[in-house]
């Protein structure tokens, strides 16, 4: 789908009513977990505006892996609301089904220089699916906006 | 997907009950309206929810029913609190979501050379989207006052008088909010966000009536021709949402422990009366008071900022709140189902509480024409006042419509955007639109809504309502 601002060409916006979706693909496990969170703040904000200039690690243990995906993106979208933070910059460390170490860099929120595209209320399990082939990895995740 | 509708009413359909569905699932709709309805799987999930255990009578859905988590948007379930459920999703992530109006002694005429300046006066004094700190920063030990005594606590601390309260739903409060049941997530991100409207379909509109369909109800709620009006849509922000969030989590292990059979997951919910249910209901409770309170904030600064727009004093203005109501809600309510009266949990998601003339639930002063309904229309076109029936009372649980709903996605609606330049077409027509966000107005244009005067009339021939106003846009802020 053709959406009318540059992306990466492994993220595609999924159109469903009210909401918004991504859909994202990577080579790895690691690697799509870092880029569904560079996907949500795509949403929020122009991410190539954020500056790497803090570094946070950030750990998430679920009970599989949709409620880890949910889980992680949750925790991001939690500090950005509350302490004002953009993440750019997401690397997985270390994953498996039920944890997630991460780190992710960043900086705090200058209405100057970033535009607030929306906000998210919430990450949802609605529609959520993983697909993992001999070309990759792919995961589809549905906002509440 | 094909589905068997049996037409009751020329605007009432049914899905008749069905495999494991207790009730059937009405939606009220004109004919011409079922393809697109059906076209969605909104109808699906009104008939999932009709699974659910202990729900009364039908699983209900209005004209404006679209697709939502679990639920439909636009959905009404009542359970029966003895044995029935509750359940975050058929309230939604915006717990009271709702709609403030207020009237002004002004006409349209006297405020349109300023409209410009109070438009972008609105901006500056009205925190909007995301990242915007509201102007108040509570502590914790704040906001619990604020979940507890909702648009009082406004009051009480100089936002707005006590007479708004008077023409609130629940008077701006309602009675059994429970702090204890609300997560330390939930109170940081209600910390900085009383006051601000949001982002999304949230707005604060500037507008006039531009129709009135019934004189003698339009007179009970003070509304004149080209009276400027304001309408402020939104609710209890990130407060509400986290509280959705952690009790979708606490519902999915309840339906488990209770062996409740779901034919969706997100359907998650426990009984009314078991401590999941009372706990949720306790925080939800909170998340109601916060949205009451964050409009009562809203509608304070509204006023301050007509009065430096305009040049006048907040007398002249004036400004007084003709009603409030929410439309995300779940509340515990006395109806009478097949003569008999029963003891409900009523989940209005998407949809408006419409009771009818002589409830006393109604301000003393529109108990005659019965509770005033707002219905939020999109940026372009037109909102509109309703009343509630008697009708809505003995057939929708006193429930009726609540806005347009999207006909576009956002990704849609920003390529049909694209190229142009939406506030510059708004203000060729008179409407001068503001956002933080280009964006924002780029996902809101008003061809991405359905039009809401289908959804209005659906509902009054439907008998569920009646239309009293049109109001027409002349400026409005958006997250």
């Amino acid at each position: 789908m053709d959406v009318p601002w540059k992306t990466p060409d492994w993220l595609k916006f999924v159109n469903h009513t009210g909401d918004a979706g991504i859909l994202v693909r990577a080579p790895d496990p690691k690697e799509l977990f870092a880029r569904a969170a560079w996907g949500m703040f795509s949403l929020i904000t122009e991410v190539d505006a954020i500056r790497h200039i803090d570094t946070r690690g950030i750990e998430v243990e679920a009970g599989d892996l949709s409620a880890l995906m949910v889980k992680w993106l949750s925790k991001l979208n939690f500090q950005h609301v509350t302490e004002h933070r953009l993440f750019g910059k997401f690397q997985i460390i270390d994953i498996n089904e039920k944890s997630l170490v991460a780190v992710v860099r960043g900086e705090r929120l200058d209405p100057a220089r970033h535009q607030i595209f929306t906000e998210i209320k919430a990450v949802t399990f609605h529609g959520m699916r993983f697909k993992h082939n001999e070309e990759g990895w792919e995961a589809q995740i549905i906002f509440d906006l | 997907m094909r589905y068997e509708v049996r037409k009751l009413t020329d605007f009432l359909w049914e899905l008749p009950q069905s495999g494991g569905m207790r009730v059937p699932a009405r939606f009220y709709a004109t004919e011409t309206m079922l393809p697109q309805i059906f076209a969605d799987n909104a109808p699906q999930q009104a008939a999932n929810v009709a699974h659910l255990p202990g729900i009364v009578k039908a699983s209900l859905a209005m004209p404006d029913i679209h697709w939502g988590y679990g639920f439909p948007i636009g959905g009404v379930a009542a359970f029966d609190i003895e044995g029935g459920m509750i359940s975050p999703g058929g309230v939604g992530y915006d717990i009271n979501c709702g709609v403030r109006l207020m009237a002004a002694k002004l006409t349209g005429e006297q405020i349109a050379p300023r409209m410009r300046e109070l438009v972008n006066q609105l901006l500056r004094d009205i925190p909007t989207g995301v990242g915007a700190a509201g102007p108040l920063s509570l502590p914790e030990q704040e906001l619990r006052h604020v979940a507890e005594q909702g648009a009082r606590w406004a009051v009480e601390h100089g936002f707005g008088t006590e007479s708004d309260l008077h023409y609130i739903e629940e008077n701006g409060c309602i009675i059994g909010a429970d702090p204890a049941q609300v997560s330390q997530h939930a109170w940081q991100r209600g910390r900085e966000q009383l006051g601000t409207l949001g982002s999304g379909n949230h707005f604060l509109e500037v507008g006039y009536v531009n129709e009135i369909y019934d004189e003698a109800a339009a007179r009970a709620l003070g509304l004149f021709p080209n009276q400027v009006t304001v309408i402020i849509h939104c609710g209890s922000r990130g407060f509400g949402y986290q509280i959705c969030s952690d009790y979708l989590e606490v519902m999915d292990l309840a339906v488990t422990k209770y062996g409740i059979l779901l034919p969706d997951r997100q359907l998650a919910c426990a009984p009314v009366n078991s401590p999941e249910g009372q706990n949720y209901l306790g925080a939800m409770r909170c998340a109601i008071n916060y949205a009451f309170a964050n409009r009562q904030v809203i509608a304070h600064h509204t006023r301050k900022a007509f009065g430096k727009a305009l040049g006048m004093s907040i007398a002249q203005i004036e400004l007084r709140t003709v009603y409030e109501v929410a439309h995300n809600i779940a509340k515990i309510e006395t109806h009478t189902v097949d003569g008999r009266e029963m003891h409900l949990c009523v989940h209005r998601k998407g949809a408006t509480r419409a009771f009818g003339p002589g409830c006393k639930e109604v301000p003393i002063e529109y108990q005659a024409v019965g509770q005033p309904v707002l219905i939020p229309g999109d940026m372009g076109r037109y909102s509109y006042v309703l009343t509630g029936t008697e009708k809505a009372m003995l057939e929708a649980f006193g429930s009726t419509c609540h806005g347009a709903g999207r006909a576009m996605s956002r990704v849609k609606a920003k390529k049909a955007a694209a190229g142009r330049n939406i506030i510059r077409e708004m203000e060729a027509k008179g409407i001068i639109v503001r956002a933080q966000s280009r964006r924002t107005i780029d996902e809101e244009i008003s061809e991405a809504y359905k039009d809401a005067s289908t959804v209005v009339d659906a509902c009054a021939l439907a008998g569920i309502s009646r239309k009293v106003a049109q109001l027409k846009p002349l400026g409005c802020i958006k997250g």
